[in-house]
């Protein structure tokens, strides 16, 4: 993330242009730009497989999701784009929510814990880290699925797309749990070795990374983490490489990872049982964006919307017509958000600051 | 010259002072030279007998015998466990080995720092040993041990640890592999008396969950349960009179404890 302030000189704006990105919920229309950025994810634990058939599933059950009006399971997944309006509205990016991470039996982690052991008479003292296998995190709701075409990726469009569904989850919170998670990818090279993998998972499944990620999809997963040992892993046991890679995260999760560090996320206690990266974890009512979340009615009052204010992310109140966007407050508001008088607008915090 | 066959009529007696000096013979470097100070909890015994008829009486093996050990200071091993891990689906099935830190022979008694005359010839290192042993179980039988199932029965657990693996260097693979991690200082070489002071000392360090096997280093695996090389005719020794390799192994070099049930019937008319 480059260390850019927000410009205020409309001219020289590019990507910081107000209202130059939207966040919407995804159609099936999207298919064909879901399916473009699938091919381009890196080796990881990923949520974005490039496979057409299950990228329709998922834009479907996404779509029944935003438009189901019944009391939410937890069974509901959301999927949004992210458009370029520079750019006839372009997709650009996609991030998601599963509403309650492992719904349909368990979600698995690793837990860090360290345990004090001590030798009086030896003079000695240990602080020994140890990965307890647990499912704490069962039932949260789980971000995932962050994408940016890279050409995007030092502006404000991660902001958006990251950013926006958190507006969106504090907009419905009957839908989704008081917690927030989102697992990041860790350390894999890109012939999909991973150390963490190599030393742990694959000492019981005798399966290479990317074998084992295609198995861990769907019912796969809790399958395979039942096959893990179920006692504590001794960390100092594992060879260096897999010591280093904990809580590490693969290069291409740094950006998203950034940002939600930012808005408050802590990741230092739940690690993703496959590479071991980091799982960053959060209580929704503390988070940056959503404790900075001000309602209005459209129109919003004359001194917001005065010409020097910053730029701040902005969305409408509605599920299935949700929109986001990072604009200055004014008029201009109206088109982007699907705005008429009397309607409910969020404005939160102004731009990020530089990370 | 055909090897005559001879008969070892030894005699199992305490140790005195005035053995020490023979001991010291044949006795390992690092052995514990000290009489036992507490004649309940140890009992210093030697094997006396002619290596052949016409030899004086000579001492020729030696061992400690402990009725009950880890009552006051805990006594640690290993225990070998194993967990199944089974998905028919995927077409695994894992058979997990686990050591697992423990005092489960706490009570029992020990055959400890048994040493014997190497320069015997072969065969009679073997014959010396039987009857160390048997001697040395004749005498547990006096022990009052633990009542049995039958009225008037007896029995007694029984363990004799023997030393794990080293390389030419003088170092536990098994030790490197693991506990190493836990206390960063090598082992102390042999059978120095101050092992098992020692042992129970790095105990707390040493990890407290189910240790999964298949995390250490391959020699260290290899080492678990292995006796040194130059333990072997002991150890073949003691599967002839009924003591087995068992479930556990010492906490620091992951040598063999052997393992028995000494059963004693009730006496008839008493």
């Amino acid at each position: 993330m480059t260390n850019q302030a927000c410009p205020t000189d409309e001219a020289d704006a590019g990507h910081w242009a107000s209202g130059r990105f939207v966040l919407r919920p995804a159609e099936l229309s999207d298919l064909d730009a879901l399916e473009r950025m699938a091919a381009d994810s890196a080796i990881g634990i990923s949520s974005l497989q490039p496979d057409r058939q299950r990228l329709r599933q998922r834009l479907a059950h996404a779509v029944k999701s935003f438009a189901s009006d019944d009391a939410a399971s937890g069974e509901e997944s959301y999927v949004f784009v992210l458009e370029d309006r520079a750019r006839a509205g372009a997709v650009v990016g996609t991030s998601g929510i599963e509403a309650s991470a492992g719904f349909h039996d368990r979600f698995y982690s690793y837990r860090n814990e360290f345990v004090v052991q001590v030798s009086p008479s030896l003079g000695a003292r240990n602080r020994i880290h140890t990965l307890h296998l647990g499912h704490d995190l069962t039932g949260v709701s789980l971000l995932s699925g962050f994408h940016i075409d890279p050409a995007y990726a030092d502006g404000p469009a991660p902001q958006l797309l990251s950013r926006g569904r958190l507006l969106f989850i504090a907009q419905h919170p009957e839908r989704f749990a008081d917690r927030i998670a989102s697992e990041n990818p860790g350390l894999a090279d890109d012939t999909g070795r991973c150390p963490f993998w190599d030393a742990v998972g694959r000492r019981f499944f005798n399966m290479d990374y990317p074998s084992a990620e295609a198995a861990a999809l769907g019912p796969g997963r809790s399958l395979i983490a039942e096959l893990l040992p179920q006692s504590p892993i001794y960390v100092p046991l594992l060879p260096d490489e897999a010591q280093w890679a904990l809580g590490q995260l693969h290069p291409v999760a740094e950006l998203p990872f950034a940002i939600l560090q930012d808005e408050g996320f802590e990741a230092d206690t739940y690690l993703n049982i496959f590479d071991g990266g980091p799982t960053a974890t959060a209580s929704l009512a503390l988070l940056r964006s959503v404790a900075g979340r001000r309602p209005y009615r459209w129109p919003l009052p004359p001194e917001l919307a005065t010409a020097t204010a910053p730029m701040r992310l902005a969305a409408n109140t509605q599920r299935q017509g949700f929109r986001a966007t990072l604009a200055r407050p004014g008029p201009a508001l109206a088109p982007l958000l699907h705005l008429a008088p009397g309607d409910g607008v969020v404005l939160s915090c102004p731009c990020p600051e530089p990370i | 010259m055909s090897a005559p066959s001879f008969l070892l009529t030894g005699t199992l007696r305490p140790v005195t002072p005035a053995d020490l000096g023979a001991l010291a013979a044949w006795l390992p470097a690092q052995a514990d030279a000290q009489l036992p100070t507490d004649p309940e909890a140890e009992h210093w015994l030697l094997l006396e007998g002619r290596p052949h008829p016409d030899a004086a009486a000579q001492a020729l093996a030696c061992l400690r015998l402990r009725p009950a050990i880890g009552l006051r200071t805990p006594r640690h091993w290993y225990h070998r466990g194993c967990v199944v891990q089974a998905a028919p689906s995927l077409g695994l099935f894992h058979q997990l080995h686990t050591l697992l830190l423990g005092n489960d022979l706490t009570g029992a008694a020990e055959l400890a720092d048994i040493a014997w005359d190497r320069r015997l010839p072969e065969p009679a290192q073997a014959q010396t040993l039987r009857q160390l042993l048997r001697a040395s179980l004749d005498a547990l039988s006096t022990l009052p041990g633990a009542t049995g199932a039958v009225p008037g029965s007896r029995h007694i657990r029984l363990m004799v640890e023997l030393p794990g693996v080293r390389d030419s260097a003088g170092r536990s693979p098994f030790w490197q592999g693991l506990g190493r991690h836990f206390y960063p200082a090598d082992l102390p070489a042999g059978a120095s008396p101050s092992r098992a002071h020692w042992r129970s000392q790095v105990a707390t360090l040493l990890p407290r969950q189910p240790v999964h096997v298949c995390f250490l280093p391959p020699e260290a695996q290899a080492a678990i349960g292995q006796p040194d090389p130059s333990w072997l005719k002991l150890a073949q020794v003691l599967c002839e009179l009924g003591l087995h390799p068992g479930q556990h192994v010492c906490i620091d070099d992951a040598g063999p404890v052997h393992e028995g049930w000494l059963h004693f019937s009730p006496t008839p008319g008493a």
